[in-house]
Formats: C-alpha cells, structure tokens, sequence
C-alpha cells in the first residue's frame, strides 16, 4: 500500500557486462512490446535485485505501516470507523503477505527477507517512522498517505514483472475503500466542531513535510536510472508522482478550508507542475537512515513479535515440510 | 518538528504512544541473537468468486501443512469481495509447464499422444495461464496414467485455440479443498458494506461546507 | 406468549460484551502476530467478533437501550457485563490461542441454540453468523492441535495457559440472575446446558493431544 519505487542507492549500470547480449536483447524487447515478464523467464541480475529490493520494500512497509494505523483501533471512535479501520489495517498486512510471496518468486525467502527488515539492511517507506499522536492523524494517514501510496500503486501496476503486477492488481482492488473511508474521516472532522478542525489543521501541519519526503528525494539530487526505466521497475521520476499527487490533492484539502504549512504550494498554471518550498532532504536522510523518532521502536516491535513468537513457529515445523519459492 | 520526538529515557523500557507497544515491554538494548532462519512449507491457493464461475489461482500460503494452508488461505485470499470454494496444493506439487508468449502456444512444445497406456490412471487437474500477467484458469479434469499423457491427450482440444501461455497440471488427490459443508464460512462476505468505497459518500456534506462559507 | 425483556436483554448484553471486549483483546494482534498468515486470520476473527457485538447491541437498541456507539463506547468499566475470562490482558501467543479456543467453542454452540430463541431477531442473526463461527471454532481446534502436540515447548505452554483459563472459562456460564424465565420464555435452553455441550466438545479436541484437561466439576470457576 505505501509503496515506494524509491530505490535509495546508486545503480551500477555497468552489472550488466556478463549478461548475455542476445538473451538481454530479447528480454528487453519483449518488455518494450508491453509483455509480462514470468518468474522462469530468464532476466538480468541487476533486474532481478533492483525488483527484490523494491518488492521487499514495499512488503515491510506494509507490515510497519500496521503499526501506527494500527495503534488507534481500540480507540477508534465508534462503531464503524473501528470496523473500518480494523479491515483496513489487516488489509496492510494481508499487501505485506501478497508483496512478500511476489518478491520470494524472484529467489529471496521471506524469512531473509524479514532478518534484513528487522537488522536494519532492508528499508521501508520513511513516513512510518513518524507517531500518530491523535485520532486526526489516523485520518490524514487513512486519506493522504494511503493516497500517495496509491498514486505509486498505480503506476507499478503497469509494470513489467508478472507476480508484482499481480499482486498490486489485488492490492489496488482492496485498496479501493482505504482512500474513500479517509477522505470521510477527515471531513468529518473539517465539518464538525472548532475543536475538531483543530486537530485535524494541527495533524495536517505535523504530517506535511514527511508527506512531501513521500516520494523520495527531489529528482535533482537522486540518480536517475534511465535503465529502470526502460525495464518498467520504476515508472515515473519522483517528482512526476510527487507532482500528481499534489495535484489531485492539494485542492481537495484546501476545498475543505485548511491550510498546508508551505506558503510557496502552488500551481504553476503555464507549466501545470506545483511549485513548493524544497523539502528538507538531509533531514529525509537522517530519518531514513535510522534516526527518526519511532525508528527504534518500528523495528523493536518487530524483532520482538518475531522473538516471542519464534516458539509458535518451531512448533509449526514439527514435523518439517519443505521450503519451495511460490510459483507466481 | 518538535512536536514529532517521542522520548525514550534512559530505563530499561522503551516509552511509546501505541498503548499496546507499551504492554510489550521493549528493552532499549539491541535484541541479540539472529533467530535461524525458519521455513514453513509453500501452498498454492486458488479460488471460486460465485457458483458458476471457474477456480482462479489467486497466490501463495507458508503454511506448515494442508489444514493450516487452508486456515490461512481462507482469511488472506477470501475475506474480501465473495467466495463459494476455495482450495489447495502444496507448490511442489505442481508440474509446470514452459512458458512462451506472443503467438506461440505452450501445445506446441506438448508430445502427441502414444500409445494407449495399459497401466492405472489418475485424476488431473489442469489449469492455463492465458495471459502473462495474469492468474492460471481451470480448464477441467483429465484421466490419464501420468501428467504427461493428459497434456497430450488433451493437446488436440487446444493447440488450435488462442495461446496458451503456461500449463498448471495438479493430481487431484494433492488438492485439499473446501467441502460443500464449508460454504456458510463465507456467508456475511456481502454484508461487511464498512469495506465497500460506495459506503463512503462525502460529496453532499462538502457541497453543503462550502455553501456555509 | 410474551418474551421477558428484561431476562433478553441481561443475556445479550453479556453476550455482545463478551464479544467486544474480546474482539478489541484480539485485535491487540494486528502487526504482532508470530506469523504473517496467522496475524491477518487473528485480525479477521477480532473483527468478526466485534461485528457481531455490534449486530448485537443494534437488537438492544430495538428493545429500548441506547444507540450501540453510546452503549459499548460510554459506559463505565463497573456498568458491562462481560466474563473475566475476555478481559484479561493479552499474554503471550499460548494465552491468546486457548482463551480462543475456549471462548469461541462455547460461542458456537451458544448461537448454535439461539438458532431456535423465541426472539426472531436473535434467531436470525444466529442464523446469520454460524458460518463465521464456523470458522473460528474450525481455526481454534486445528491450533490447539497442531501445537498441542508439537515441541516440549509448546505443549507445556499451552498446559499452562489451560490450567490458568479453565476456571475463568467456566466463569462464562453463570447463570443470570434471570435464567429460570430466559429458560421459560424458550430464549435460551440455559447455562447450564451450554455448559455440558461445551465440555464435551472440548474434550474431544483435547483428547487428540497430550493435553490434560481437570475434571470439570471439580473446577471452582471464576
């Protein structure tokens, strides 16, 4: 759901000098002709490893993305926004299940998978690394987040590798009410009380500037992997998705008469792209890279729900049945 | 962004906001041992929408046997949208076929039929991938002393039709499935409308906010 | 014939508190659980359960109590009438599992008898959700197996976890105070029928295991 096609390190374009020319002529020539790539396809290395590691990314930040959506379940104010919210947050990690078993068709166990999760290797989408203090920041992560999620979402879906594409056609489908149930949350809150509009003005404030890290580091200083492109793993720039999402969302906040904490966001009307003051990318990086206020915790809570239920899974594999990578 | 820092003091237990981070009792210090890698058993799920429509492969379960892939199964694969049954294999039980694409059909690459074997047959089940991309389909059930010999007895049905893209061929005696008597599981499916985006109109209360402005 | 109100709604409301109370307990899980396929079956059980509350304070609501929002969201901890066992703090997995296992059986054979409750809202919804339970008691009983006689570990565990809940399992059958007339008035065949069903059905699961379960009657409930 909060998936990134932020591929956060350099790619060395020149891994591909041992693949052989004609098999990486037909691979990219059936990828230009709009065709699928299957698990027992041949591809490239480099292909093979930039898709895990942004499947993988994407699982874990499903799974992580439970957690602060996940926190205001027994306080969810009534009975049908905590139905909602508990369908909604086991949808997330339902995607991480879904993302997980599209990555393990590429050669990667989930168990490694997690054990990079949980030692640091592996990342997730940085937004998660940030608490929700209030019942009004569910609703900006319901709405907005699961927003920006979906713009990624979308595009990925009309990528080249079959079991990914499968797997966010799922996704997507489900993901259908996440946006909806959002939007109505925070409009409830816009069209209710002083008091509620306040928080929800106060969480919109707090989540802006991680929303704006969302997509990842500004085009003019991330690199740009035109072989990515031409592969269908990455489908736009960051700034192209950053950009749409701005542009479909922005309004509908302000139509409801908040503020956004930017007094530089607006639309360009002779370009069409959104101009906005530039996000704080060391700041973006400091938190990525492990030191932003529930980083620790993200991950302890993982380590120790896999920890203490290591008993349950041994006695799972009492007797053994044998690991095999999931067909598609 | 002062506002964003949680604290985290300097005793042995991590401080959280989430109530139920707290009730776990995490220790500050960096948890040790790299727990071994553990490898549950992969299953294959597939699934029925309504009565009339055919079993789509839908993905994967880790699960540690039959039973428990099904448990799972259920819950990951069918608790949206509806569902009349629902099945399935362990992975390697599966015989795949080659893949191919554009206007090549996997028939092609499918030995034709020998002679009539005199041994004991068995009940397959046979699926296609009619589309890369796509999800494998269940075309039927096939007699036949082996999986090869029911591909190529079947060869002549398909070899002339659109593409077939890969073959799923399965033994029906590897397939654990939902029994008739399952069914009811899946009953309230269409009365869970908090799941639905149609459950979430908001237009007329934003129109009537702004004429209040 | 005229249904006692009052003994109807003293039984729902235990029922929908239980639920309530259990369904947020478990829903504690989500983003926890020991394995990715068990915490989204885990989370879809809590969410059943408190669906079901739900169904289950709206009948309240059409015999004369509050709106279930202000029902199950505003009263004081002193005012429900919810078993202890559903209220205990989650522990560890074994916990969880066996205070499923226990609850849910006994729910499953409680909607089981309500199919027939002279209140045609009760039986309906009964009628309703047998499928989920279905599910639930389907999911509990291949748990309790599958780990019951797995490891040393995890058979002592959930010993542990048995010998802890049994009693407070047995809290769940209380008679209410009004239970003659809820027997009368062929809402409910009682308590104490509940009871002797569910013993057996437990019995038969655990007599696949290694288990040991008390004798019953024996047991001085909670």
């Amino acid at each position: 759901m909060y998936g990134g096609g932020n591929t956060f390190e350099h790619i060395k374009s020149n891994g591909l000098e041992n693949e052989d020319p004609e098999k990486l002529a037909q691979f990219e020539a059936r990828i230009e002709r709009g065709e699928k790539i299957e698990p027992n396809d041949w591809m490239p290395q480099l292909y093979r490893k930039q898709l895990i590691r942004m499947i993988e990314q994407h699982a874990h930040s499903e799974i992580i993305g439970a957690l602060p959506e996940g926190t205001w379940i027994t306080r969810a104010p009534g009975f049908k926004r905590k139905l909602a919210l508990m369908a909604k947050v086991q949808d997330e990690v339902g995607h991480a299940q879904l993302l997980y078993s599209a990555a393990e068709t590429l050669g990667k166990s989930r168990e490694q998978m997690i054990d990079d999760l949980i030692n640091g290797k592996s990342k997730y989408s940085n937004i998660f690394n940030y608490p929700a203090f209030t019942w009004a920041d569910s609703c900006f992560i319901s709405w907005l987040v699961d927003a920006g999620a979906i713009v990624n979402q979308l595009a990925n879906a009309r990528g080249s590798y079959g079991p990914y594409c499968r797997a966010l056609d799922r996704i997507c489908a489900e993901e259908s009410f996440h946006l909806k149930y959002g939007h109505h949350c925070v409009i409830h809150m816009a069209t209710g009380t002083e008091k509620q509009r306040e928080m929800m003005q106060a969480a919109i404030n707090r989540w802006w500037p991680p929303m704006m890290h969302f997509f990842g580091p500004s085009d003019k200083i991330s690199v740009h992997s035109e072989i990515l492109m031409r592969w269908k793993v990455k489908m736009g720039s960051n700034d192209d998705m950053r950009n749409q999402f701005l542009d479909m969302y922005v309004p509908k906040i302000w139509e409801l008469g908040f503020t956004i904490p930017d007094e530089n966001l607006r639309k360009n009307e002779v370009t069409g792209r959104w101009e906005y003051t530039e996000p704080d990318w060391e700041e973006f990086k400091r938190v990525i890279n492990g030191d932003g206020p529930c980083n620790k915790e993200r991950l302890a809570v993982r380590r120790t729900a896999e920890e203490r239920g290591r008993w349950v899974r041994e006695a799972l594999l009492a007797p053994k049945t044998e690991y095999v990578a999931p067909l598609a | 962004m002062a506002s964003l820092r949680c604290h985290f003091y300097l005793i042995t237990y991590m401080e959280s906001l989430d109530p139920r981070v707290n009730r776990l009792n995490l220790s500050t210090t960096e948890l040790t041992s790299k727990a071994p890698l553990d490898q549950l058993g992969t299953y294959e799920v597939f699934s029925q929408l309504k009565e009339d429509k055919p079993y789509f492969h839908v993905g994967p379960v880790h699960a540690p046997n039959c039973e428990m892939a099904f448990l799972f199964a259920k819950e990951q694969f069918s608790r949206r949208q509806t569902c009349t049954g629902l099945f399935v294999v362990e992975t390697r039980n599966i015989k795949v076929s080659v893949f191919t694409e554009g206007e090549d059909t996997v028939y092609n690459y499918i030995s034709n039929p020998g002679e009539l074997a005199n041994g004991n047959t068995e009940s397959f089940e046979l699926f296609h991938l009619k589309k890369r991309g796509k999800q494998h389909e269940y075309i039927g059930t096939i007699e036949a002393s082996s999986a090869e010999v029911a591909l190529s007895m079947v060869k002549s049905e398909f070899i002339n039709d659109k593409p077939v893209y890969n073959i799923w061929i399965i033994k029906t005696s590897d397939i654990e499935s939902s029994q008739d008597e399952d069914k009811i599981i899946w009953d309230t499916l269409p009365d869970k409308k908090f799941r639905d985006a149609i459950a979430y109109k908001a237009a007329d209360k934003i129109k009537e906010f702004k004429e209040r402005q | 014939m005229m249904t006692n109100t009052e003994a109807l709604k003293e039984l729902i409301y235990k029922m929908a508190d239980d639920q309530l109370i259990l369904g947020h307990r478990n829903s504690e899980w989500t983003g926890f659980g020991p394995l990715l396929e068990e915490d989204i079956a885990f989370s879809s059980m809590a969410q059943d359960k408190v669906g079901q509350s739900y169904a289950l304070y709206q009948i309240l609501n059409d015999l004369g109590e509050g709106d279930p929002d202000t029902v199950a969201f505003m009263r004081n901890a002193d005012q429900f009438h919810n078993s202890q066992l559903v209220e205990l703090p989650n522990g560890e997995y074994d916990f969880s599992l066996v205070r499923h296992f226990l609850f849910d059986t006994a729910e499953a054979i409680r909607f089981q008898m309500l199919t027939n409750c002279s209140h045609e809202p009760l039986a309906q919804l009964a009628n309703k959700i047998k499928g989920e339970l279905r599910y639930h008691t389907m999911h509990a009983d291949i748990w309790i197996k599958q780990l019951g006689r797995a490891t040393e570990e995890s058979v002592s565990k959930l010993q542990d976890s048995l010998d802890r809940l049994i009693p407070y399992a047995i809290g769940v059958f209380e008679p209410s105070p009004m239970e003659d007339q809820i027997i009368e008035d062929k809402i409910f065949e009682g308590e104490g029928k509940l009871r002797q069903q569910w013993e057996e059905a437990i019995l038969v699961v655990k007599s696949k295991t290694p288990l040991n379960l008390p004798y019953f009657s024996l047991v001085k409930p909670v």
